[in-house]
């Protein structure tokens, strides 16, 4: 994309420092809004004997339910039910919404922004999921095991382990975040390139007609692994924190 | 030179996460083969290592990535 696709950034008080791509404003209250009223409206008739949407909304709870009961305890993994949810839920259709199209408005001046891709594809919005995460793990950590022991739990099982479980913290929030936008980013990218070799001239059009579809194919393949992956981690780390060492 | 930049960068990158998580994914298969009654758990540690292997190569496509849109 490069300086050809610009970003529509506005600038809050006009200063450099603080501004704000309204292009991931609005995708990502785009991509809110289809998770909640998808869920809103699959899970209005609740009855006993389950049919249609409630089966694919049972079967969707039980496999977060085995994610969380592969990595810690029950009696801890309770809790993180809905928030396993929320996020592989909102991480895959954020991944989804690039892969059928993107959407480019041009100015008078020539100049082409941006407002229409997979929100997931800039790193502020992935590194502040990550950094949401990694916040969360330490107040369910102080929550669930009280301050004594999760302050305890720094210098376990040997005290001079200390400054690597600072670090640790830094680098699982910079890993998880740059992960998912690595993949998510270089999709956008070999997308955005196969469209623009498809529309230099009929006979390229042709050609990439099949890499591009093939390309798309794989692309929902990452991104839903990439999801599975995002929720897998948080639960990994969120286990990391609130499990009772013996 | 400084696209050469960028395609050394990735192409190191590239050349490494397919090294790595290709051990990892060597080491599953030969423990599911030896235990096939281990698969659960032996599928739960690929799906925490190989992640855990592809951070560093991710992070230097993220920088070939700064390096390209800085261009």
């Amino acid at each position: 994309m490069g300086d050809y696709y610009r970003q529509p950034v506005v600038f809050l008080f006009d200063n450099p420092n603080l501004g704000i791509n309204l292009a991931n404003v609005f995708l990502v209250t785009v991509a809110m809004a289809i998770v909640f009223f998808v869920l809103f409206f699959m899970s209005r008739t609740i009855k006993m004997y389950p049919t249609g949407a409630q089966n694919v909304l049972e079967f969707f709870i039980q496999f977060i339910k085995n994610v969380i009961s592969s990595t810690m305890d029950w009696k801890q993994g309770k809790h993180f039910v809905i928030l396993g949810c929320t996020i592989i839920l909102y991480v895959f259709v954020s991944n989804m919404m690039g892969i059928p199209f993107e959407m480019a408005a041009k100015t008078d001046e020539g100049l082409k922004y941006v407002w229409w891709k997979s929100p997931t594809s800039e790193p502020i919005l992935t590194l502040s999921l990550a950094a949401m995460v990694i916040i969360m793990t330490h107040v369910y950590g102080l929550k669930l095991k009280g301050p004594k022991e999760y302050g305890k739990d720094y210098f376990r099982p040997v005290f001079f382990l200390f400054p690597f479980k600072i670090i640790e913290d830094f680098s699982n929030t910079l890993t998880l975040g740059m992960r998912l936008y690595g993949n998510v980013y270089a999709k956008e990218v070999l997308m955005v390139m196969l469209v623009g070799l498809g529309t230099s001239g009929v006979l390229w059009g042709i050609f990439a007609f099949a890499p591009l579809v093939v390309w798309q194919v794989f692309g929902t393949f990452i991104g839903g692994l990439q999801a599975f992956i995002f929720c897998m981690l948080t639960m990994v780390y969120m286990s990391h924190k609130v499990n009772e060492e013996h | 030179m400084e696209f050469l930049a960028v395609a050394i960068v990735a192409s190191f990158a590239a050349i490494a996460g397919a090294f790595g998580v290709a051990i990892v994914v060597r080491s599953v298969v030969q423990g599911i083969a030896r235990q096939p009654e281990m698969r659960g758990p032996i599928q739960l540690l690929l799906f925490i290592g190989a992640p855990l292997v592809e951070a560093v190569p991710i992070l230097a496509i993220v920088i070939a990535f700064m390096l390209y849109g800085s261009l």
